[in-house]
C-alpha cells in the first residue's frame, strides 16, 4: 500500500471516528437538553397531583387538576394515580401498565434536593423516576413517577407525555448539525489531502532526482533535502559512491585480466610458432579463438561504463586529429590519403574514450580496406552528430551488412576483420544514446559508408 | 640491426630475442622499466621494442624520458593495452608503433624492419647501392638479382652500411649496433667481417675512410 494511502487511510479513519464522536456526544447532550423540557412539564403535573393526595391517601380531586395539554385526549399527554385508596387518572385517560417496578417498603422523607415549593408528604426531584411505555394508541410515551407515603400505604403518581414532542425539535436540531459535521469532514478530508500532496512532494522530487542520476544526466541526488530525507538521500548518494565505485573497480580486474591473460598468450603464441610444435597450425588457431574472445569481453567491460557518459563534452575534430596521428603510422606503408572534414568546434555528449574506441575502430576498418582513401565527415542534424566514414575498399555485401549489424548477434564468435570492431561500435554507440548503420558510399568507386549518430554536445 | 627489448616476462622477452636473433637482429633484454630506460638512454639502438605495464618504471614515462632526451630512435609499443585512447597516449609519448598481444611474431620482425628503414630515409622496401638491393621488408640482399649468403654479423654490418649508403658509418657506430651489449669484442673482429664482406660483394663497394669509418658506395 503506498505511503499516501496510508496516510489517507489513518486520517480518514481517524477523522471519521472524531466526526462520529462529535456527532454522538452533541446529540446526547442535544436530547438531553430538549428531555429535560419534557421532564420539567411532567414533573409539574407530578407535583400539582402529589398535593392532591391527602395524607390519609384519599385523593382530593379538587386539587387534581391538569395542567395545560394535559387533558386533551389521544394527544398522549395523561396522568394517573393509583393508591390503596383509590384510583384516578386524567380526564383524557391514562394507560394501563406502569413501567416502574412495585416500590416496596416505606418510603424515605424527600430529601434537600427536591425542586418546587414544599407542601405536605411530595416527592422531591430525585424521587422522580423516569420510564418509557407504549401508549394505548402504540405511540412511544415518557413517564415520571413517583411514590407518595400515606398512612395507608403508598400512592403511586405518574404522568405521561408523547416522545414525539421530543423528537420532532431533536430533529431540526440534530440536522443542522449533521450537515455541519459532514461539510466538517469533507473539508478535513481536503485539507488532509492538500497536506499529504505539498508534504509528500519531496518525495515525487526525490524520485525524479534519482531517475536523472539512473539516466546519467546528474551524478549524485541533491542533498538540499528536507531534514527527514536528508539521511536518506546521504545514503542513496553513498550507495551511488559505492556502487560506481564497485563498478570501476570490477571493470579494473576484468582489464587486470584480460592484460594479465595476453602477455602469456603471447609467449604460448610465440613457442607454437618454432619449428615443429603445431605444424597444422591448430593450437594457433586456438591462441587466436581465445584472444579473441578475451579481446570481446575486453571490449565489453570498458563499454559497461556507469552513468555519467551524457555529461561528458568531447572535441570530435581533436579525437579525430589525434586517431589519426595514431593511423597513419600503424598502416605507414600503406598510401592511405585521410580526409577529414569536421567541424573544429563540434563538441559530443560522448565519453572521450568511447569516442576513441569507436572511431578508433571504424577508422582503423575503413584505412585496412581502402585502396587509397579514407574520408570522415560530420553535420549536425538537431540533436545528434552524424559522422560518416567512408572508404575506396570494396564494401560490404548487402547480406554482410545485415549481419554485422543484427541485435542479439553481435558476432561474439568472430575474430579479426569487420566484425569484432563493429559490434563494440554499436554496443557504445548504443550506450551513448547514438546509432550505427551501414551503407555503400555514394562516391563512385567507393566502398563502405559507416554514419554513427551520436548525440551532439550544443 | 640492434634492438632493445623491454619486456617484463621472462618467456616471452626470451622467446621475442631469440626469434630476432634469427632474423639477424642483435638483441639486448631489459626486463624492467628502469634498466630500459637506462639503457635506451645510453647505448645506441636502431629500434626499441617497449611493454607499458612494466615493473620499476611505467613504459611510456620511459619513452617520454627518451623523447625528452632527444633519443630519436623508433620505437614499437607491444602491449597488451589495446583501446584506442591508449593507443593515442602511446603515439603522443612518442611512439613510432603500437602493436598489442598476443602478436605473430613475423609480424613484429616486419614492423621492426620497416621502422628502421623508415628511420634511414627509405620510403620503398627496396634499396640499391650499384649492383647491391636490399629487401628491408623481407631483409634479403641480392648482388646482381642473384641471392647472396651472408652470416648474422656479416648482415648486421652490410645493412647498416646499405641504410646509410654513400654515407661514413663511424667505426664506433657501427661496432655499437652490430653487436649486443654484452658481446665481448674484439678491437679487430669488426674489420674481419669487412674484410669478409669485400670478398662477397667486390672489395671497390666498401670503402675504409681512415681515422673515421666506412662507406658503402657504388662508385659514383
Amino acid at each position: 500500500m503506498s505511503l499516501r494511502g496510508r496516510l489517507l487511510l489513518i486520517a480518514a479513519a481517524s477523522t471519521l471516528t472524531a466526526l462520529l464522536f462529535a456527532g454522538f456526544a452533541i446529540g446526547h447532550v442535544l436530547e438531553r437538553f430538549v428531555m429535560r423540557g419534557l421532564d420539567d412539564r411532567l414533573d409539574a403535573q407530578v407535583q400539582v397531583l402529589a398535593r392532591a393526595v391527602r395524607p390519609d391517601g384519599s385523593i382530593d380531586p379538587a386539587r387534581a387538576i391538569d395542567l395545560p395539554d394535559f387533558g386533551v385526549p389521544g394527544s398522549g399527554w395523561a396522568w394517573r394515580i393509583d393508591g390503596p385508596a383509590g384510583h384516578r387518572t386524567s380526564a383524557a385517560g391514562a394507560p394501563e401498565a406502569m413501567t416502574s417496578p412495585a416500590i416496596e417498603g416505606p418510603i424515605e422523607p424527600p430529601g434537600d434536593t427536591m425542586r418546587g415549593p414544599r407542601h405536605g408528604p411530595r416527592p422531591g426531584g430525585d424521587d422522580i423516576r423516569p420510564g418509557e411505555i407504549d401508549g394505548p394508541s402504540g405511540q412511544r410515551l415518557h413517564a415520571r413517577e413517583t411514590v407518595v407515603a400515606t398512612a395507608v400505604g403508598p400512592v403511586t403518581i405518574a404522568a405521561f407525555g408523547p416522545r414525539r414532542v421530543v423528537a420532532a425539535p431533536l430533529r431540526e436540531a440534530l440536522l443542522p448539525l449533521l450537515v455541519s459535521l459532514a461539510i466538517l469532514g469533507i473539508g478535513l478530508g481536503l485539507a488532509t489531502f492538500v497536506q499529504l500532496r505539498i508534504g509528500l512532494h519531496p518525495l515525487v522530487r526525490l524520485r525524479a532526482a534519482l531517475a536523472e542520476v539512473r539516466a546519467g544526466r546528474s551524478s549524485h541526488v541533491p542533498a538540499d533535502q528536507p531534514e527527514e530525507l536528508a539521511g536518506i538521500v546521504g545514503e542513496l548518494n553513498a550507495l551511488i559512491d559505492q556502487n560506481e565505485a564497485g563498478l570501476a573497480a570490477a571493470r579494473r580486474h576484468v582489464s587486470n585480466l584480460a592484460h594479465g591473460m595476453k602477455t602469456p598468450l603471447a609467449a604460448l603464441a610465440l613457442k607454437l610458432g618454432e619449428t615443429g610444435r603445431d605444424p597444422d597450425g591448430s593450437l594457433a588457431a586456438m591462441v587466436a579463438e581465445v584472444d579473441a574472445r578475451v579481446r570481446h569481453h575486453l571490449g565489453r567491460a570498458r563499454a559497461a561504463t556507469p552513468a555519467g557518459r551524457s555529461r561528458a563534452r568531447t572535441g570530435l575534430a581533436q579525437a579525430v586529429a589525434d586517431l589519426a596521428g595514431v593511423l597513419d603510422r600503424l598502416h605507414a606503408d600503406r598510401p592511405v590519403a585521410f580526409a577529414p572534414s569536421i567541424p573544429h568546434d563540434l563538441m559530443l555528449a560522448v565519453d572521450a574514450q568511447d569516442l576513441d574506441e569507436m572511431l578508433g575502430n571504424l577508422l582503423d576498418n575503413a584505412y585496412r580496406h581502402a585502396r587509397s582513401g579514407v574520408s570522415i565527415t560530420a553535420t549536425v542534424e538537431a540533436a545528434m552528430a552524424a559522422i560518416r566514414i567512408e572508404d575506396d575498399g570494396p564494401g560490404l555485401s548487402a547480406a554482410a551488412m545485415g549481419e554485422a549489424l543484427v541485435p542479439g548477434q553481435r558476432l561474439d564468435e568472430a575474430g579479426d576483420g569487420y566484425g569484432f570492431g563493429l559490434s563494440i561500435v554499436q554496443e557504445l554507440a548504443e550506450l551513448n544514446g547514438g546509432t550505427v548503420t551501414l551503407g555503400r558510399s555514394a562516391r563512385p568507386g567507393w566502398g563502405l559508408e559507416v554514419t554513427l549518430t551520436l548525440p551532439h554536445a550544443p | 640491426m640492434r634492438v632493445l627489448l623491454v619486456e617484463d616476462d621472462a618467456v616471452l622477452a626470451e622467446g621475442i630475442a631469440r626469434a630476432l636473433r634469427a632474423e639477424n637482429f642483435a638483441v639486448d633484454v631489459a626486463a624492467n622499466g628502469e634498466d630500459g630506460g637506462h639503457l635506451g638512454a645510453t647505448e645506441l639502438y636502431d629500434v626499441a621494442i617497449l611493454d607499458l605495464g612494466l615493473p620499476k618504471r611505467d613504459g611510456l614515462s620511459v619513452l617520454r624520458d627518451w623523447r625528452g632526451a632527444a633519443r630519436d630512435m623508433p620505437v614499437l609499443i607491444l602491449t597488451a593495452r589495446d583501446g584506442w585512447s591508449e593507443k593515442v597516449e602511446g603515439f603522443k609519448a612518442g611512439a613510432d608503433d603500437y602493436l598489442t598481444k598476443p602478436f605473430r611474431i613475423e609480424e613484429v620482425v616486419m614492423r621492426l624492419r620497416a621502422l628502421v628503414r623508415r628511420a634511414a630515409g627509405h620510403a620503398s622496401a627496396r634499396v640499391t647501392c650499384g649492383p647491391l638491393a636490399f629487401d628491408a621488408q623481407l631483409g634479403t640482399f641480392e648482388r646482381d638479382g642473384l641471392p647472396l649468403k651472408l652470416t648474422a654479423f656479416e648482415w648486421r654490418v652490410l645493412s647498416q652500411l646499405m641504410l646509410r649508403r654513400e654515407v661514413v658509418i663511424e667505426r664506433a657506430d657501427l661496432i655499437e649496433r652490430v653487436y649486443e651489449g654484452d658481446a665481448d669484442v674484439d678491437s679487430n673482429s669488426i674489420e674481419v667481417i669487412i674484410g669478409r664482406l669485400r670478398r662477397k660483394i667486390g672489395a671497390e663497394m666498401i670503402e675504409t675512410v681512415r681515422g673515421r669509418g666506412y662507406r658503402l658506395t657504388a662508385g659514383a
